[in-house]
């Protein structure tokens, strides 16, 4: 549930809670911890402190009915650990707005000692200074995050360690395609192809989500290749409009053009009111939306009728590009970073606990069985094994650069643009190279141009 | 004659009095402290504090400090003078936000304000019983926090699920709610909804406290009710017009809620709608890696402009008295 997944109502109630947040964080709310004072010892001596550390730990997980909620993930832990205390706080609100909490809560000295971040945020809490480095600490674990434990790396140091991933797959209404004469599309063009012949029968395969673009399709573009933020010299190279970018636009230009696909706000009431009244038959999505999907659907005729497929080949093979996930990361401040590596560590690799949450988790340890509302509503696939398939086929050269956040607005807008017709898709991507370019350099960042 | 009375015997000499006056005034000084300091705390935690913050906040900018590709892992504060308040007074989305409030507000204030007089009005005709119930149902939306009733009201503009677009539909008017044409005035609609029984309380008192004489002194000159009311009760709540066309102005100027609910199922409106989601967007980081600086310009820079418009509407006013 990354960035933003809490849903319209959360969101806005976190809007209306951020005077609230404001004051709580002037007078030292959220979990207290010790002013940090110098350890005086040498690391080993706090490496095997007498008295139980405290380490707090905050995150915006769904914590739901029926999940295995965090705060008793915590109770278990320190049960188990006395020497190890763990609490764990949860945040209602949006992302940007749980960033800047930690962001004060830090320059306040009374900050948290673990956070969720989304890994489009990790280079951005590491260039604020908030995020610290913890590679002597994590590289003991790395086996237990194969393939993703690149994820929390930023340069050279790493923050943290990765929980959950979000590679866009492709879901889609198996019924209604075997109705339809469809067939599940494995490339770009076959995609078009399925999406007119649909569209005739008045019913859309996928649709375009002007409010999701900036991780969604940059998602899609790394899907196709591209790597837009690339160090060279020392200095960044912006190539936002690449050759994967330029592809994926040709893509949903045809599709737009040809009015093969829906046009829908993700996080809008229409979008889920067109997938319960059979308007919207498929959609691209990250993995993160399996439970979301079957969520907005439940009680419908859709129950069992929907299923998972790989994302289709947009150009560059058997490739998919990240849409969110986030990892816990160790703070600034925190007083025993090897202590809260140890339980990032074991939190993380708690598969059915996190499954339960909705996660796709990202440690290598095992596989989480599919949990029985999920797979009833994707008709009994194993959808957690598919997820896991794509997390294996992640590109490994898209990463995100400091500050990413402040090109979702300009993007926003162009794909608005381009959904009704006054502007194009790879306008969204001049947008977010121009802002990209912009960013680095008012925040002081070496920037090649 | 002497000019000096001398004191009636029995009574306290000059001297003590002013000596039990002293002790009188100090105690009376040190309650009156002590109702006061409340106010003085929290007027200095919640207001004053804040306030200085930002000013010395809009003077620094976050930039990178170490050096390399992610500047090193350390951002600081720098000085950078006014170079926020020349972003902000250059940017030209900041003054596109400004229009629109603008424009707004030159729509919007004059039909709520129009609105709350004449239901203050009636309220207070004779001709109106149960008054009570009346005003407490004008000014119950005022009690919906305004978020909520912004939400409540995005419902009613989505077209895929609003029982005002289907009902406009069904008497043949296709009307969009969420059309670039249309959000300000939907969202001048939510203003109006919220606030006119607000404004109403401020003329309803205005025209309770009027001497009843006035009318029975009119009504026996001949006048009719609706002279009363024009040429008497109108006049005499200028003041309250007033008190209520500059709350509206600060209010509106710092236009927020409304577009911020509605932003969130129109992307288009973009983060910089409203002044004041710039402000508040940019101190979220998400239009500029600035953070706090720039953001406190924007807050400030928008501070000046209420304070300004506010001036020269009381001065206006004054002068057309």
């Amino acid at each position: 549930m990354r960035h933003n997944k809490a849903g319209l109502l959360t969101r806005s109630i976190g809007l209306a809670a951020v005077g609230v947040l404001a004051l709580s964080a002037c007078s030292g709310g959220g979990t207290p911890e010790k002013a940090p004072e110098k350890e005086t010892g040498t690391p080993t001596e706090s490496a095997a402190p007498q008295e139980p550390v405290n380490i707090s730990y905050m995150h915006r997980l769904p914590d739901g009915d029926g999940m295995t909620k965090i705060s008793e993930l915590a109770d278990q832990w320190n049960k188990e650990n006395p020497n190890i205390q763990v609490t764990a706080t949860k945040f209602d609100g949006a992302s940007a707005e749980m960033l800047k909490k930690l962001e004060t809560d830090i320059n306040a000295n009374v900050g948290t000692c673990l956070a969720q971040l989304g890994y489009a945020e990790v280079p951005e809490m590491f260039a604020k200074g908030l995020a610290v480095d913890v590679s002597e600490f994590a590289d003991q674990y790395k086996s237990n995050f194969e393939g993703t434990s690149e994820l929390m790396r930023v340069g050279d140091a790493v923050v943290g360690l990765p929980q959950d991933t979000g590679p866009l797959v492709y879901y889609y209404n198996k019924a209604e395609f075997e109705a339809l004469g469809l067939t599940v599309p494995t490339t770009t063009d076959e995609f078009i192809e399925q999406a007119k012949k649909s569209a005739e029968a008045g019913k859309y395969i996928v649709a375009f989500q002007p409010d999701e673009v900036p991780n969604w399709l940059s998602g899609q573009a790394a899907a196709a290749g591209s790597s837009w933020y690339n160090p060279v010299n020392d200095e960044w190279v912006v190539t936002v409009t690449d050759e994967g970018s330029e592809r994926a636009a040709a893509f949903w230009q045809e599709l737009l053009d040809s009015k093969a696909t829906a046009v829908h706000e993700r996080w809008g009431e229409s979008f889920g009111k067109a997938l319960n009244d059979g308007e919207v038959i498929g959609t691209i999505g990250a993995a993160w939306e399996a439970p979301l999907l079957a969520d907005n659907m439940a009680g419908t005729a859709n129950e069992g009728q929907w299923a998972v497929a790989q994302l289709p080949d947009f150009g560059a093979g058997a490739l998919t590009g990240p849409d969110g996930g986030s990892g816990v990361a160790v703070l600034k401040g925190c007083e025993f970073p090897e202590q809260a590596m140890e339980f990032n560590n074991w939190l993380n690799t708690q598969v059915d606990a996190l499954a339960t949450q909705g996660l796709v988790v990202a440690t290598s340890v095992g596989v989480p069985s599919t949990p029985e509302a999920i797979s009833a509503f994707y008709g009994g696939q194993d959808v957690l094994a598919e997820l896991g398939e794509a997390n294996k086929r992640l590109s490994p050269n898209f990463s995100y650069m400091p500050y990413f956040s402040t090109i979702h607005d300009p993007m926003k807008k162009a794909a608005s643009a381009a959904a009704d017709g006054t502007g194009k898709v790879a306008e969204i991507f001049t947008a977010a190279q121009e802002q990209s370019i912009k960013s680095l350099k008012d925040a002081g960042l070496p920037v090649a141009e | 004659m002497a000019t000096q009375q001398l004191p009636p015997s029995g009574a306290k000499t000059p001297a003590k009095l002013v000596a039990t006056r002293g002790r009188a005034e100090a105690k009376e000084a040190r309650s009156g402290r002590l109702f006061v300091a409340p106010f003085l705390i929290m007027f200095t935690v919640v207001f004053l504090i804040p306030m200085i913050v930002a000013i010395r906040q809009s003077f620094f900018t976050k930039k990178a400090a170490g050096g390399g590709l992610f500047g090193g892992g350390e951002a600081v504060d720098v000085f950078v003078g006014l170079e926020n308040y020349a972003a902000v007074v250059t940017d030209t989305r900041f003054w596109a936000g400004i229009g629109r409030v603008v424009g707004y507000a030159a729509f919007q204030i004059p039909v709520m304000i129009l609105m709350a007089l004449a239901l203050a009005l009636v309220l207070d005709s004779f001709l109106t019983r149960h008054v009570t119930i009346y005003r407490l149902g004008f000014f119950l939306p005022y009690a919906v926090p305004g978020i909520v009733a912004a939400m409540v009201w995005m419902y009613m503009y989505t077209p895929e699920i609003s029982p005002i677009v289907k009902g406009l539909s069904a008497l043949g008017l296709d009307v969009n709610f969420m059309g670039e044409n249309m959000i300000l005035l939907s969202m001048a609609n939510m203003t109006t909804w919220t606030f006119t029984g607000y404004n109403m309380l401020i003329f309803l008192a205005a025209l309770q406290a009027i001497p009843h004489d006035l009318y029975e002194a009119a009504r026996l000159d001949g006048a009719t009710g609706f002279q009363v009311t024009t040429k008497i009760k109108v006049p005499m709540v200028r003041g309250a017009a007033l008190l209520t066309v500059l709350l509206s102005i600060i209010g509106t100027i710092q236009l927020f809620n409304e577009p911020t609910v509605m932003a969130t199922v129109n992307p288009w409106m973009g983060n910089d709608y409203t002044p004041m989601m710039m402000a508040y967007n940019t101190m979220l980081g998400q239009i500029s890696p600035g953070g706090d600086g720039p953001a406190s310009a924007i807050s400030i820079v928008m501070a000046l402009i209420a304070g300004g418009l506010a001036v020269v509407y009381a001065l206006l006013q004054r002068k057309k008295d």
